[in-house]
Order: structure tokens, then sequence, then C-alpha cells
């Protein structure tokens, strides 16, 4: 486990390393900005013109929105090989060359790429929710700290176990992976919808399915109290992990499958 | 140049772009169901603010059946739009094959035109006939409506065949700009992040603050999408569709004039990569 880690930090410290020789390398760190910063501008000018929707302000809906873009873009720094496995290991036949060595298959493809611009996304959404936590008025007590600091986590893991269902279901489908996009930058846009007013449909979806609202929205409402139960709360974790563990097993089923491709 | 066979050349790229396209049809499906998801999406986001938003009744002309409507066309029409460059135009100036294209007896721009814009044709036809006719069958509440008028409809018919070529026109020049290997991706990307956010697929332009509708109205990018579907919705008198499409040729030639003037002056001085 503990040399798993290391090569996991090897990884990393490599391709950091690598991706810092081109000269333009901050020019990206802009260019998320720009996206992260903009992708949300449909909602803060529709507040502005319809005003506020009972007691949803922009604070209200930024904050579940901003919990929800900083875990995907936490899993998307960190397991970003299996973003890009389907289309640079799998198609390839690289992916063969990964199977030959002696080590965890899970480190060795997450590691596989890292940029450093990826963690332009969760800095940008963790700034976003502090601002929002300051707008509401609502302090930052250490259990609260506690609280979003798990539903962080737990959306990290559930959206590396996105990325790892994607892999798996690679193994099979090879191509035509773009309904995938439903669980990754779209999904997120569900927390536009504030929560009170989510066709029922939609709610059990991104709840029982993709446990989207467990790891943004119920973790807010109970660091702002807005009436919720607040066990809700705590439930990031473990439904995260629920989705990971379901996505490794297809995962598991996807490399048994294996039967190498490419040339 | 000679004229005539480029433009038959042309033809020949269109035909085999189309076909190309309708090869990868579990592609296109997929891409539907993303459309179809993002769609009812925006429904739901737009039926709440306009139900229970403090100030419902500002919504700048454009009621909340008229926005379902621009919902499900802005899905089908944001397909045009380009979010990348051409892929293979791309690897062209990235690996130096601009050199073979410019040995050929065709005029690179026009070539290159017709390439981009047929292999985008290609692909999203599909997807954005799909994605209309989901959108006529989604539930009453959520369903694409009639158009306001035959005249409407008719204008809207032809203000989509511009939005086209302005799109590509505008793709053109962001290609040109990208010429300039050294820039990388990031000025081009900017341009067709703007151009997104500026069409009216993001959000209605009507939508868009009250003081901003001037600049609106008269920047290029509302072209792309806006003014073909509000002439659709009805928000927009037929009356106004001559300006309305006079602004998106307009727009189109600079677009086109902008893109051969720079495309000219990069090839004078073009430093061929790869080997």
């Amino acid at each position: 486990m503990i040399s798993e880690a290391k090569i996991y930090g090897k990884y990393l410290r490599m391709h950091l390393l690598s991706g810092m020789e081109y000269k333009g390398w901050w020019l990206m760190l802009i260019q998320v900005f720009v996206v992260v910063v903009t992708d949300p501008i449909s909602t803060v000018l529709l507040f502005s013109r319809f005003g506020n929707i009972g007691e949803w302000t922009v604070a209200h809906i930024i904050l579940v929105y901003a919990l929800a873009v900083a875990s995907f873009g936490l899993a998307e720094s960190l397991c970003r090989g299996f973003d890009y496995f389907p289309w640079q290991l799998l198609r390839t036949g690289e992916f063969d060359r990964l199977l030959l060595r002696p080590r965890s298959l899970f480190v060795q493809v997450a590691a596989s790429r890292f940029h450093l611009h990826r963690l332009v996304r969760p800095a940008t959404g963790i700034g976003a929710v502090l601002w929002a936590l300051r707008e509401l008025e609502v302090p930052l007590t250490p259990l609260n700290a506690l609280i979003l600091g798990l539903a962080l986590a737990g959306g990290c893991i559930m959206y590396c176990g996105v990325f790892v269902l994607t892999s798996g279901v690679a193994f099979f489908t090879v191509k035509g992976l773009d309904w995938i996009y439903l669980f990754t930058n779209a999904s997120y846009q569900v927390t536009r919808v504030p929560e009170p007013y989510m066709p029922r449909a939609l709610k059990s979806m991104f709840s029982f399915v993709l446990p989207m609202l467990f790891i943004s929205f119920y973790p807010a409402a109970t660091v702002c109290g807005w009436g919720y139960p607040a066990w809700l709360g705590y439930l990031a974790l473990p439904a995260g992990a629920a989705f990971l563990g379901f996505s490794l097993i297809i995962w598991r089923i996807g490399v048994r499958h294996y039967k190498s491709t490419g040339s | 140049m000679n004229m005539k066979q480029t433009g038959r050349a042309s033809r020949s790229l269109l035909r085999i772009s189309m076909a190309e396209g309708l090869q990868y049809r579990a592609s296109a499906i997929s891409g539907v169901f993303v459309s179809v998801f993002w769609g009812i999406l925006e429904c739901v986001l737009f039926t709440v603010f306009f139900t229970y938003g403090d100030n419902a009744w500002n919504n700048n002309g454009l009621s909340l059946k008229q926005t379902i409507s621009y919902v499900w066309l802005g899905q089908a029409l944001f397909l045009f739009q380009r979010m990348s460059i051409d892929g293979e135009l791309m690897d062209k100036i990235n690996n130096g094959n601009v050199g073979i294209d410019l040995c050929r007896p065709l005029d690179l721009y026009t070539h290159w035109f017709v390439k981009s814009s047929a292999g985008k044709l290609g692909t999203s036809w599909i997807r954005s006939a799909a994605t209309v006719l989901a959108g006529l069958l989604m539930p009453a509440g959520y369903a694409l409506g009639a158009p306001s008028s035959l005249q409407g409809f008719l204008s809207f018919l032809l203000s989509v065949a511009m939005a086209f070529i302005l799109c590509s026109a505008f793709a053109m020049l962001v290609t040109a700009i990208r010429l300039n290997v050294t820039w990388g991706d990031g000025p081009t990307y900017m341009l067709l992040l703007l151009s997104g956010i500026l069409s009216g697929t993001y959000l209605p332009l009507r939508l868009w603050p009250d003081e901003l509708q001037t600049f609106l109205y008269l920047q290029p990018f509302g072209g792309f999408a806006d003014i073909p579907i509000q002439l659709y919705v009805g928000s927009m008198a037929p009356a106004a569709a001559l300006p309305g499409m006079g602004l998106q040729l307009l727009w189109s030639l600079v677009f086109v004039l902008g893109g051969r003037w720079i495309m000219n002056r990069k090839l004078q001085t073009i430093i061929v990569q790869g080997g």
C-alpha cells in the first residue's frame, strides 16, 4: 500500500515537471479559470433578472454548485488517467504494458496523466464555497469545516468512480462513450436547480443512481441549517464510496474480459 | 486559382464528410442523449425561475413557453458551433501538412472552409434533427412549441442557413489565427468560448441585463443562434427578419474577409513544422 502511494507520488511529480517544461504552462491556468468562472454566468444573470426564488438567493445556489464543481475538479486532477484511459491506453493497446508490471493497475492508470491546470477548478470551487458561506453569514466552525471536507472527499471519490466506470465500460464498447458526459460535466449542472423545486425523477436519479445531492446539497443544508435532517449531511463519504465500489466491480469485469486491442 | 476546380473538389469533400458522419451512429445517439438531458435541465430551471421568481414579470417579452422552445432549438443549433478547431485541420497545422495542402491546385481558404463546415454538418445534422424531434415529443410543459407564424418559420429556416455559414466563417477566422503555431491553443480557445457565451445558447440573450440589449443585438455571435430562434418563437417580429439576417450576412462577410486576410498574410511567412 505504501509503495503504491510512493509510485503514485512519483508519477505525479514526473508529470508535473514535464508539464512545466512548456514555456506557456501558466497560460492554461488562466484559461481554465476563465472557463470555470464563466460556467455559472447564466445562473447569476437569471437571478439578477428574476430576483430570488423564495428563500433561495445566488449564494445558496453557488454554495451547492461550487461544492459539486470542486469535487469534480479534485477527481479530475487525481484520477485524470482514467478519464484518458479509453482513448489513450485502451485503443492504442498500451494497456498491455501496464498489465505486465507487478504493481496496482489502479494506481498506474490513475497516475498515467496529471495536469497542473486541472487543480484550478477545485481551487476556484473552494474559493466560491467560502464566498458563499460568508454571504450567507454561516461561520466556518470546525464541525462545519469537517462536514464540507467530508463532502469534498466523498464527491471526489464519487467522480473517481465515474471515471473508473467509463474505463470499465470502454472495455466492451471501445467507442461511442459520449453519454458519459451526462455523469461528468453535465451532472453538476443539476445543482443549479434549487432542490425543493426539483422534479422527483431528477431528484431520485441524482440521489440514488449518482449520489450527487449527497455530496453537494445535503452537506450544504446541514452546514447552513436549512431544515433537513442533519445526518443526511454526513452521508457524502459512504455514498461516494458505494459508487466507487460499484465502478470497481465493473472495472474488474472489464479487465478480465480484456483481450488486447491495437497493434 | 481555378474557381471551377475548387468548386468541384468542394462538392466531393462535402459528400465524403456526410457519408462519414453517417458511419458513427452510436456516437450520434449517445450525443443526442446528452443534448436532451441538457435541454430538460434547462427547461426545469427556466420553469422554476418563471414560476417562483420574485420578479417573474421581468421577462423582457420572452414568455416561459417561448423560452422552452428557445431551449430546444438552442440545443439543436448549438451543434453548429465549434468547441475547438476542426481536428483534421489542427493536425495539419501542427505536423506541417499545411505544406501538402498548399501544393494542391485549390484555394486554401475555400478548401478548408468547405472541409471544416462539411465535417461539422455531416456529424451534427442527425443530432440536431433528433434533438428537435425529442423536443417535440416532450410532455406538454417542456415541449417545443409551434412557430409563431408561417412567415416567422420561413425566415427562421433561412436564418438557420445563414447561422451555419456565420459559424463556419468564424471558425475559419479562428483557424487562420491558429496558424500562429507558437501562440498555442489559448487565444483560439478564448475566442470560441466567448462566441459560445454570446450566442444565446448559454442563456437567451433577451434575459441578459437590459443595459446590454443593444450591444447584444449588434454583436456578431447573436447570429449563431439567437436571431433564428427569436424569429421562430416570435419574440422578434417577422418584420425584423430582414435587418436580423442582414446582420448575419454582414458579420459573415467580415469574418470571411478577415480570415482570408490573416491567412494570406500568415502564409507568406509560414514555417512548416515537422518533416
